[in-house]
């Protein structure tokens, strides 16, 4: 009885409305958050996992060794690799390729690499026109490396003093 | 030895006094990390790693040269011994590159692995470390001396093992460097076994380098088919390639190393030159077609030359000496089976009638205790390295060795050289049975009597007869020796004489397994030599090669490409010869992809099965002769695998007692010429491996001859004969000529 009273006068007295409406007008004079995708993006922490890339060092020689470690790593088999001495007896590649339907994206890969060659940047909006497209060729990560080269020393450098 | 007890770690275990503490551990299972320490090879104790304490003694030992005494105490784990094992690692890591990444050792890398029990995360080193220029040691092994921690396996080896001492250690401290000491690298016949002791990748395969990881490939036990050994092998295989090839472990066949062919022949597999698909003349047009149609094509072919007609004495089966038992057992059952009595698989031999018949009577283990060998007519060294290798052991251990060739051939041990012309040998071996049957006071057979004993012959039969445990080994060389079934007879009855053994080692590959499937023709049917000259109609070749293969190559090759002749080709690789003499080319599986089994010199039938797949259309030639067989509706080849075939073979009589007559009055005057295919060109899986041919041993192409013999023949030095280049040296007998070629026999012979 004495609850059915008591709850009576809350309603009567708009309490919950009074206290919706503050946050309404503490949102009509706050910042807004709200971004315009795809125009605006959201920021990314510096060890997001994204799309894959393939890094060069500043002269332009890729970074990679074919050192096999990311393949044998890889958790889900999405790398392969197939290596050899090239001309000036330098250990590479012939073949570096990732199935992005295979890739969970868990950065294992960046964590093994001994010469940062493979890193995951921030692009994640991707998308394949093509059945194969989900394999990323040497070319197409060393092609993603180059691109954005400037992003990812960036972000390395941002998370170096972690390391 | 007397048996002693000793704890370890608290655990009492038993030992012999006088072992190694690593020997006993290393049996016990309780792990000791080392890295100079090999159980073949001599103690160094220059790693430090293996450092354990012992109670009582005030400093860590090293476990590799501490021989155990009764009641040790000894402490692998303790404080001490880690705090040690951890120092010593940081000092060898002082040094070490740590290129890990781009190592072909990484994987399989002992000092990775100690590293990661035993080394730091941090290194206290700021200091430039050493790196040492990589120097060229030939076309198998790859040197990255930076990687080098001084533990002077490879060295060990090659003074102890390979009998030459091409590496070695130059300079001190910091400046000690492994290499080898003459700028023409490494030359050994068994230096692929410095890449498996070598601890870390100073030293890695050259064939195999950067193109995979140790843990990429699957590892499938196998027999190495080159030699009379037998090798045990590894195959290791990488999406249905063979990518490398490493030593097993069996101690009464390879101990533990293994010859550089059988570790690097796997080359050839994937040579351009591999018979794909099979092949049908059409019109004097090879066409590529379907197997039904190629194997309905032969069919038809041997029916309407040979069998329609009754003809099956006219069909001939001719056999390279690496098929697989099984193969030889196959095929002379098909023949048989047509009422075919000719075939044979001893291409190479100049005169069948002086075939050499001589059983060997010694097994490889035992010829490291003989105490006297006499080796006949043969390089021992390259064409039987792991027979040699057993010789070696023998002679370090004290025994004699002598050799009776035509050449004085560079051996790694020490040996007594005495050069005897090829036109001799039977009359030395005569006075040598004289002087011992005389020695016994034994009544001398006719032939003997007119045979006058040489101061040699004395000498050799006194030793012989001294000798308790000798051995006669019989070589190559002999094959086309105008006498060559009276020396063998001469070699049983003096082996017999003086209780020794004998070893027959004048053929190679899988010639025992041959005999053993009876690939050899009966009194009814012709041999190899026979057939070549006989009016045949239709030939069926077994990975024939007949510019390599046969000792009458031209012969060969026109008994063969004659008009009306039938020929039916199994083979492994393209061969231009073949395609101009052949009709049906049938492409078959080469040596690791297909199962079967090899015959070596202790008799042991060693069974092995398919590493890889037979590239494209390839097929196992078991495979082919049994569907053949099929179609020709022949009974009794029903066989689903291949160890029906060797179980049915071992199920058939053996028997081979053969006693030949001894001729000696047959001598002729003119020069004679030994005809050897290079070490490393002995079958045609070894003639398409790039490595080898690159190596020392494989660029061989010398006639050798002396003063006397070159002026005989108007030769000067420069000169050719028979196309290959002359070198007149002193080292060789009277009237003969010793060719060692990478080349093809036809032209030449």
């Amino acid at each position: 009885m004495i609850n059915n009273i008591k709850k009576l006068a809350k309603n009567l007295s708009l309490s919950e409305l009074r206290s919706g409406m503050k946050i309404t007008a503490k949102e009509l004079v706050n910042t807004k958050i709200t971004v315009q995708y795809p125009e605006e993006k959201t920021p990314i922490s510096p060890r997001f996992r994204g799309l894959h890339a393939l890094r060069r060092y500043p002269n332009g020689e890729e970074r990679c060794i074919a050192c096999k470690l990311c393949e044998a790593v890889c958790p889900a088999n999405a790398i392969t690799i197939e290596s050899e001495a090239r001309d000036d007896g330098t250990r590479r590649t012939t073949q570096y390729d990732i199935d992005l339907f295979k890739c969970i994206f868990c950065g294992f890969c960046e964590e093994a690499c001994p010469v940062d060659a493979i890193v995951e940047t921030h692009i994640f909006d991707y998308a394949f026109e093509s059945r194969d497209g989900s394999i990323m060729t040497k070319d197409r990560l060393l092609k993603v490396g180059d691109d954005n080269e400037k992003a990812i020393s960036k972000a390395k450098s941002e998370d170096a003093k972690y390391r | 030895m007397a048996d002693i007890k000793i704890e370890i770690d608290g655990q009492i275990v038993n030992a012999k006094a006088g072992e190694t503490l690593i020997a006993v551990t290393d049996r016990e299972g309780i792990s000791v990390p080392r890295f100079c320490y090999h159980k073949k090879l001599s103690t160094s104790a220059s790693c430090r790693m293996c450092l354990v304490d012992i109670e009582g003694v005030p400093k860590p030992q090293t476990s590799c040269s501490t021989p155990v005494s009764d009641g040790m105490k000894i402490y692998t784990q303790n404080e001490k011994a880690k705090a040690s094992q951890k120092a010593v690692m940081e000092f060898l890591l002082i040094n070490h590159p740590l290129d890990c990444p781009i190592c072909d050792q990484g994987g399989e890398c002992e000092l990775q692995d100690v590293a990661v029990e035993y080394g730091s995360d941090v290194s206290r080193f700021s200091e430039g470390k050493r790196v040492v220029a990589a120097s060229d040691i030939g076309p198998l092994i790859q040197t990255d001396m930076t990687r080098c921690i001084h533990c002077t396996r490879c060295v060990r080896f090659g003074s102890e093992i390979a009998g030459m001492m091409e590496m070695g250690g130059t300079g001190r401290g910091e400046d000690l460097k492994i290499e080898p000491f003459l700028t023409q690298g490494i030359t050994s016949e068994l230096s692929g076994n410095m890449i498996d002791v070598c601890p870390v990748g100073a030293l890695t395969s050259k064939p195999f380098r950067y193109e995979l990881r140790s843990w990429q490939m699957a590892s499938v036990d196998s027999i190495a088919r080159h030699d009379l050994t037998g090798s045990n092998i590894y195959a290791q295989t990488y999406k249905g390639q063979v990518k490398r090839v490493v030593s097993g472990d069996n101690e009464a066949v390879n101990e533990t190393w293994i010859s550089d062919r059988d570790r690097f022949s796997y080359e050839g597999l994937s040579h351009k030159n591999r018979l794909l698909a099979p092949q049908i003349k059409v019109a004097g047009q090879w066409k590529e077609v379907e197997w039904d149609v190629a194997l309905d094509f032969a069919v038809k072919g041997l029916n309407k030359h040979v069998l329609n007609n009754r003809k099956a004495h006219q069909l001939g089966g001719l056999a390279s000496n690496t098929a697989t038992t099984e193969e030889f057992y196959l095929m002379q059952k098909l023949l048989r089976e047509l009422g075919c009595e000719n075939l044979d698989y001893r291409l190479n031999v100049n005169n069948l009638e002086q075939a050499i018949v001589l059983a060997s009577n010694i097994k490889l283990e035992a010829l490291e205790s003989v105490d006297y060998a006499m080796v006949i007519g043969s390089n021992l060294r390259l064409e039987q390295p792991m027979i040699n290798h057993r010789l070696r052991k023998a002679q370090l251990a004290g025994a004699e060795i002598c050799a009776l060739n035509v050449k004085e051939f560079d051996y790694n041990l020490k040996i007594s050289h005495t050069t005897v012309a090829p036109q001799e040998i039977a009359t030395l071996l005569a006075g040598v049975l004289k002087s011992v049957l005389e020695k016994k006071a034994v009544e001398l057979p006719e032939y003997l009597e007119h045979i006058s004993s040489s101061e040699l012959s004395i000498e050799l039969a006194e030793k012989l007869l001294n000798a308790e445990n000798s051995v006669i080994v019989l070589g190559e060389h002999i094959v086309n020796n105008a006498q060559a079934a009276s020396i063998a007879q001469l070699v049983t009855d003096i082996a017999e004489q003086v209780t020794g053994s004998t070893l027959n080692v004048s053929m190679t590959s899988n010639s025992l397994g041959a005999q053993y499937a009876h690939f050899v023709p009966t009194s009814a049917g012709m041999n190899a030599n026979e057939m070549l000259q006989a009016d045949m109609r239709a030939f069926l070749l077994l990975d024939v090669y007949p510019e390599y293969d046969f000792h009458h190559a031209s012969s060969a090759i026109e008994a063969l490409s004659k008009e009306d002749v039938f020929v039916v080709s199994l083979n492994s690789f393209n061969n231009d010869l073949t395609a101009e003499y052949a009709d049906v080319i049938l492409p078959m599986a080469a040596m690791y992809e297909t199962s079967g089994s090899h015959v070596n010199i202790n008799n042991d039938i060693q069974s092995f099965k398919a590493v890889v797949q037979a590239p494209e259309e390839a097929k196992p030639a078991w495979k082919i002769l049994k569907v053949l067989a099929d179609l020709l509706e022949l009974p009794g080849f029903h066989y689903e695998n291949s160890s029906q075939i060797s179980s049915e073979l071992a199920h058939q009589p053996h028997e081979h007692s053969h006693d030949s007559a001894i001729d000696l009055t047959s001598k002729d005057d003119t020069v004679e010429t030994i005809w050897m295919h290079s070490a490393y060109h002995t079958d045609v899986l070894l003639r398409h491996t790039a490595a080898l041919g690159a190596s020392q041993i494989g660029q061989t192409h010398l006639a050798s001859m002396n003063v006397a013999t070159a002026e005989a023949l108007a030769l000067k030095s420069g000169d050719v004969y028979l196309g290959v280049p002359i070198d007149i040296t002193d080292t060789v007998a009277d009237q003969c000529v010793f060719v060692s070629s990478n080349q093809a026999t036809i032209g030449g012979l």
